[in-house]
This record gives structure tokens, C-alpha cells and sequence, in this order.
């Protein structure tokens, strides 16, 4: 198993990540080791784009956390886009929302970064 | 306000179902433990957590998943039997950072283990008042104090969890017992074929020309049988017949057995029970036996019916005696007797040949005669009769006879 099944790419030094429904199972780890790789490069911005993720579940959740938490231990910045009303909902309920920056979409995302740049 | 209430319950009830389904999944149990643990947390967005597994012997925790935490798995807590007790009594998650939460010893005594797995909740895993294990967990990533709600919510997880663990160990246990009767098993079948060799070499000693005879009958009688495409319990039957088809012969005087001169009328009548005295011997054991039983007493039978003891004709005599009756005839002629010596290969098939359904059934002579084929082209990986018979014996002279016979007689047995 390897970071490699999870699609991404690098946008001027931001990465963006589309973890599908990978999230929500075991496998989704691999989403985490590839943050971590993406960090140990060098790369301080994310960007998880999950548009391609319908309903997350309590495993995406944790491994959700394991991601924020990667990534403020390198001292990265992570945005999340394209996150639909349910998934949003819920990570208000689970009180996501105050670790987390959403932008709309991935561009709004990627013009936050090149701005704050 | 409403609606977060109703987002929170619809991923409680949908975690509890990814776990109901998870625990039941056949899955490697280390995957099962993993997602659980990812479930757990994920409910409650819980940074990190670690569960652990109970053994009494040692008492110890064994951390056997974690998450959000490194190099704690493998990682042990022992405990005395007062602590076993008191947390296997306990039906609520417990704070460890609470001052008087009963386990103040444990707790201080385990602090640094308790620092490294972030550890603010432990919540026991008990399936009929026994402890399977612990789950420690983090605090909320919100930071918020986990609410009666939260506690009942773990507490179930907690149970499902446990569940997994405990029927795990059943089957492993079962899979470990089956294992064991598979073994005694196969050691009785062991010791089983083992007596009927024993019982086998018994016979062959009466007779002082016969050394090896039933362990040959035995070998050519499996052979042939699974030339006709026998198998399973029926072919290791006709092989344990083939051993013990002469056992009556215990019974029967030794010296009209090695008598060297032609026997009288008397004397015949006397070797001729046999048959029916080991049917008698082999009869009251259970099954297969009644079958093998039956196959002694017909191995002296005729396919025309002029054998004993019943005078059977064709197809009313078993196939097992059949083909023992052909097998125990062609060893005969293979080896010296008291009266001559033994023929020659050609000679034997000759006389197979000539008895064909007069004595010997067809589609047995046809079978035996592609077996001895097979053996001389060196199509067949195994060679049982060719050991037995020597090699004085010309073999083109051989191949042309057997295939002779057999296109003689194929025709005839596919007929029937
Ligand atoms: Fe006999």
C-alpha cells in the first residue's frame, strides 16, 4: 500500500489532494502517509478537495484528524474545498470547523494561498 | 440546533452499523481491530486512541492497535487481580485524570504509559463479566468535556468491540481443536491400515508359499480398481478386502494348506469354508466392514456360477470380489506353489486370458490388462505389478498379448 493511490497534485508549491471515498476506509491511511511525504518535501500547503467524497464516515473522520494533525505539526496550512452541506454539517457538529479553513471551491482555495503569499 | 442533533445520532447509528458490519467481515482480525478503532474515534472526533487486549496469563494489557500514536503498539500494562477485578466491574468509561476514580494505584503507577497514549478515558471491554480489553482514548479535538451521551456511545462501541475480540478467541480455539481431530484422525486411520497390514501378514505366514501374497492382492486389487475409475471410501475397501481375504484360512489345518499333494474331496471341503468363515470373522464389525465382509466371502465366486460358496453369477457377485478373485489368481500363478513352480508371464495371461468370463470378470481382465499396459509403456508414474512379476518375460511379446486381450474383451465389457 502506498501514498501513490491517492490522486494529487502540485499547484505552485500547494498540493491538492482528492481522496474519493478512500476517506472512509482503512485504506485512507495511505491519505495521511502522503500528507506526510507532501510535508517532508517541503510542501507547507494542502488543499483537500472533497468533491469526489459524498457522505464521510466516522473512519474518514479519524482519519481526517490524523491529517490536521500532520499537518499542523509541521506547520503547514490546510484548506478543504468542495465540501458539500451534509459533510459540512457534520463537521460542525463534531466541531471540525474551528481546526479547519472551507473554501468553496479548490480555486477560491488556491487564491487564498497565492494571496496570502 | 435541531438538525446538528439529528447529523450527530445519523453518524452514531451509521458508525455502529460500519462496525456491526466490520466485526462480522472476514477480514484479518488486525484490519478489524484497526477500523474499529478508527470508528471509535471517528464518532467523537477523538484525535487519539489505543486499544488494548487482556490476558490473564500473564495479567497484562497488550496495546494491540493505535491511533494518532507512535510507537505504543506491542507495549504492555500489567495488572494485579484487584485491578482486574474492580475494572472488569466497571459499567462506565473511566476518567484517569479524576482524582477518586477507585484506581488512584494504577493509575500512578502507569502514569508514564497513560502520558504516552495521551490517555484521558479508559473504557473496559467486558463480555459476560470477563475483561477482554481497554480502550483508551484522547480528549475531543473540540477540547469539550465528552457529555453522558458521548460516555454511552463509547460504552457500546466499547461492547461491540469486545464482542470481536471474544469470538475471535472462540474460533481460534475451534480452529485449534478441529486441527487436533483432524490429527487423531488421521493417526487412527494410520493405525488402522496398520492392523490390516498386521492382519494381512498373519494369513500369509499359515501358508509357507504364500509370503507377501496379501500384501500384493492388496496393491494389484487397489490398482485395478482405480484403472476402472474407483475411489475414496470404496477403493481403500476393496484394498482392505484384497488384504483380508483369505483370513478364514486361520481356522483351516496347516497341514491341508501346505499339504504339497493334491488334496482330497475332504480336504477341499475344508479349505473351501474359508471364504465363509472369515465373511463370519469380518461381519460383526461396523461399517464399511459389512462390505469388506462380503467381498471375502465372494472371492472365490465365477463370474459363469460355478464358484463358491453360492454359486453367484456375473454382476450378483461384488465388483470388490471381482477383482480380488483376478488379482489373488494372477499372484498365484506368479509365484511357486507346493505342487509347481511358477509360470511364466505369458503363460499367466494365457490362462487369464482363457478364464475370461468363465472365472474373471471382463471388464476386470480389460482394466488389469491396461494397467500392466500403462506400467510396460511407462504411461503410469507408479508401477505396482511389474515390481512383483520380475522382467524374465518378452516384452513387445507382452504388449501385442495384453493388447490382444484387451481388444478381444473391451468390446464385450463397454457392452455390459
Ligand atoms: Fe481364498
Amino acid at each position: 500500500m502506498n501514498g501513490m493511490e491517492v490522486k494529487a497534485k502540485l499547484v505552485e508549491g500547494t498540493a491538492i489532494l482528492y481522496p474519493g471515498a478512500y476517506l472512509n476506509q482503512l485504506r485512507g491511511e495511505v491519505i495521511e502517509h502522503r500528507c506526510q511525504a507532501l510535508l517532508d518535501q517541503g510542501v507547507r500547503r494542502l488543499v483537500i478537495n472533497f468533491a469526489e467524497t459524498e457522505l464521510i464516515n466516522s473512519i474518514g473522520i479519524s482519519i481526517l484528524l490524523g491529517v490536521i494533525e500532520t499537518v499542523n505539526a509541521a506547520n503547514g496550512t490546510l484548506l478543504i474545498s468542495n465540501l458539500n452541506e451534509s459533510n459540512r454539517e457534520l463537521f460542525e457538529m463534531l466541531g471540525l470547523l474551528s481546526h479547519l479553513c472551507i473554501e468553496e471551491t479548490e480555486e477560491r482555495a488556491l487564491a487564498k494561498f497565492h494571496s496570502c503569499a | 440546533m435541531i438538525k446538528l442533533e439529528m447529523r450527530k445520532m445519523l453518524h452514531t447509528i451509521a458508525a455502529l452499523t460500519d462496525l456491526g458490519n466490520e466485526i462480522n467481515s472476514s477480514k484479518d482480525f488486525d484490519e478489524v481491530i484497526r477500523t474499529s478503532l478508527h470508528t471509535c474515534l471517528g464518532t467523537l472526533a477523538i484525535p487519539k486512541g489505543a486499544i488494548a487486549r487482556y490476558s490473564a496469563k500473564p495479567r497484562q494489557l497488550k496495546i494491540v492497535a493505535a491511533k494518532g500514536l507512535a510507537g505504543v503498539v506491542g507495549q504492555k500494562i500489567e495488572l494485579g487481580v484487584d485491578e482486574v477485578a474492580k475494572i472488569a466491574a466497571r459499567t462506565r468509561p473511566i476518567k484517569l485524570t479524576a482524582e477518586r476514580n477507585g484506581l488512584a494505584h494504577f493509575v500512578r503507577r502507569n502514569q508514564e504509559m497513560f502520558n504516552k497514549l495521551r490517555a484521558h478515558l479508559a473504557v473496559p471491554m467486558i463480555v459476560q463479566g470477563e475483561l477482554i480489553g481497554v480502550i483508551y482514548l484522547s480528549e475531543k479535538l473540540s477540547g469539550e468535556a465528552f457529555s453522558d451521551d458521548d460516555l454511552t456511545i463509547i460504552n457500546t462501541i466499547a461492547r461491540h468491540i469486545g464482542l470481536a475480540f471474544y469470538n475471535q478467541r472462540l474460533i481460534v480455539s475451534l480452529k485449534r481443536r478441529a486441527e487436533e481431530n483432524r490429527r487423531l484422525y488421521k493417526e487412527m486411520r494410520q493405525v488402522y491400515h496398520d492392523v490390516v497390514r498386521a492382519f494381512g501378514s498373519a494369513i500369509d505366514l499359515k501358508d509357507a508359499y504364500t509370503k507377501g501374497h496379501s500384501d500384493r492382492v492388496a496393491r494389484y486389487s487397489e490398482a485395478i480398481a482405480r484403472e476402472m475409475g474407483l475411489s475414496g471410501e470404496e477403493l481403500e475397501n476393496i484394498g482392505v478386502a484384497g488384504y483380508l481375504h483369505d483370513i478364514g484360512k486361520i481356522t483351516v489345518d496347516r497341514a491341508i494348506i501346505n499339504n504339497p499333494r493334491p488334496l482330497t474331496e475332504r480336504e477341499f471341503k475344508e479349505l473351501n469354508k474359508h471364504a465363509v468363515t472369515g465373511y463370519e470373522i469380518l461381519a460383526n464389525i461396523r461399517h464399511p466392514w459389512q462390505e469388506i465382509a462380503y467381498m471375502t466371502k465372494c472371492h472365490h465366486e465365477k463370474v459363469d456360477g460355478t464358484g463358491y460358496p453360492q454359486g453367484l453369477r456375473g454382476d450378483e457377485i461384488p465388483l470388490g470380489s471381482r477383482i480380488v478373485t483376478l488379482a489373488d489368481s494372477f499372484d498365484a500363478m506368479m509365484t511357486d506353489r507346493p505342487y509347481r513352480v511358477r509360470l511364466p508371464l505369458e503363460k499367466a495371461l494365457n490362462d487369464v486370458e482363457r478364464n475370461t468370463n468363465s472365472q474373471f470378470d471382463a471388464r476386470v481382465v480389460t482394466a488389469f490388462c491396461r494397467l500392466l499396459l500403462k506400467e510396460l509403456n511407462g504411461a503410469s508414474r507408479e508401477r505396482i505389478i511389474i515390481p512383483m512379476i520380475g522382467l524374465k518375460f518378452d516384452r513387445a511379446q507382452i504388449v501385442s498379448q495384453l493388447e490382444a486381450i484387451i481388444s478381444q474383451f473391451e468390446e464385450i465389457s463397454l457392452a455390459v
